[in-house]
């Protein structure tokens, strides 16, 4: 084969998928990223969006991996959902134009740029938020990750956690600033099954 | 000198500090409790009581405290509730009798009458908790307190983080362990206003 049809084979191939990489489908029943907020310094407010989907890529000996999620900016759920006789619920005040404003954005993504790993597993990853129409790196630490014959699925599944954290303000989010904290602490949990 | 006057010199020394108790009613909007359990060993998965009621006293003078919070088990929430083309949600599943039977449990209730201090702050909080009609004892560590007055209304508010864990089956709670894990972790973030 010509080398120069060869380099247009390998150019082709997307970031982070080699010969032995491997697809995941994220379970969007067991996978969730979580948040945290401080509330007047007093304690943390913790929601979380219900519905995330995605997939990530893992090459455990070319110890590479990838991965990109879209979740559902109105799914957000922090438990304050009936109003009694107030105007609006918390979780409607996120999902309006003060917060997420999920009718002009109905869904924020995350895609990877780069993995570390440590040994045989991803532990940190680099990647792109984009919220709010806007587009900012955002690391995360892998704390758990682990991978098994899926005991219903029978097929190969991983499973862990991942922590972040990064400041609403930087997307343009800028509501209640400091007594609704800056920062915004992540904890996504998820479990992901190979695909066929 | 005149009996008023010395009566009015009395008041004005002021007494050594007598037991102070404080009443607060939590926040309902800003209390949850948050429970984590093992799946299969690949991730934790937590779930919420979107609905909670209870009040606490302090001493901190006489360094004693106690604590009442009911929770509606039907208003636990886990981020699958919706059924789609199954049989049932995840959430459905966990208000039926294979978990919190919350149709004949619809309230799990924590009582605890001994706090423990260090300086002026609840560090830890010994009580029950009542949960598909069992009572067992439940330790909660309070990694985090701090009281203020609130910005706006100037009432007193206290919040902060405790946490703990319990063993499900010690409640009768037994399905899917142990693919779906018998630890409980708690985590309750609260805010509580001072009556």
């Amino acid at each position: 084969m010509k080398r120069t049809t060869l380099c247009a084979i390998f150019a082709a191939l997307p970031f982070a998928a080699t010969a032995q990489s491997e697809s995941y489908t994220i379970d969007p029943i067991h996978s969730f990223p979580h948040f945290g907020i401080e509330h007047l310094g007093l304690t943390l407010i913790w929601g979380r969006f219900d519905r995330m989907s995605g997939k990530f890529t893992l090459d455990r000996a070319g110890k590479k991996a990838g991965v990109e999620v879209a979740i559902e900016s109105a799914s957000i759920s922090t438990g304050d959902n009936e109003k009694g006789n107030r105007p609006r619920t918390r979780d409607e005040h996120l999902r309006s134009a003060d917060f997420f404003n999920v009718a002009e954005f109905p869904r924020m993504t995350y895609r990877s740029t780069s993995v570390k790993f440590a040994g045989d597993n991803p532990a940190e990853i680099e990647g792109q938020l984009t919220l709010l129409g806007v587009t900012r790196p955002v690391a995360l630490k892998l704390e758990r990750f682990n991978c098994r014959e899926h005991p219903f699925a029978k097929r190969p599944a991983c499973g862990g956690s991942a922590t972040g954290s990064f400041k609403r303000s930087d997307f343009g989010m800028k509501f209640g600033i400091p007594g609704i904290a800056d920062e915004v602490r992540l904890m996504v949990n998820f479990e992901a099954i190979k695909d066929q | 000198m005149k009996a008023g006057v010395l009566c009015a010199a009395l008041s004005s020394i002021p007494l050594v500090a007598a037991a102070a108790p404080e009443s607060y009613t939590f926040d309902p909007h800003h209390t949850f409790i948050h429970f984590g359990v093992d799946h299969n060993d690949f991730s934790t998965i937590w779930g919420r009581f979107d609905k909670s009621s209870g009040k606490f006293t302090i001493d901190r003078q006489a360094k004693t405290g106690a604590v009442e919070i009911s929770v509606e088990t039907a208003s636990l929430s886990t981020g699958d509730g919706v059924r789609g083309d199954r049989p049932r949600s995840r959430d459905e599943h966990l208000r039926s009798v294979d978990f919190f039977n919350a149709a004949e449990f619809p309230r799990m209730v924590y009582k605890a009458s001994a706090v423990k201090f260090s300086g002026e702050v609840p560090v830890e909080v010994s009580g029950q908790l009542t949960l598909l009609g069992v009572t067992r004892p439940v330790v909660l560590t309070v990694d985090r307190w701090r009281c203020a007055a609130h910005p706006v209304t100037k009432r007193g508010i206290c919040g902060g983080n405790a946490v703990g864990s319990l063993l499900r089956s010690d409640f009768g709670m037994k399905w899917g362990i142990p693919a779906t894990g018998d630890e409980v972790k708690i985590r309750v973030t609260f805010e509580a206003l001072k009556d």
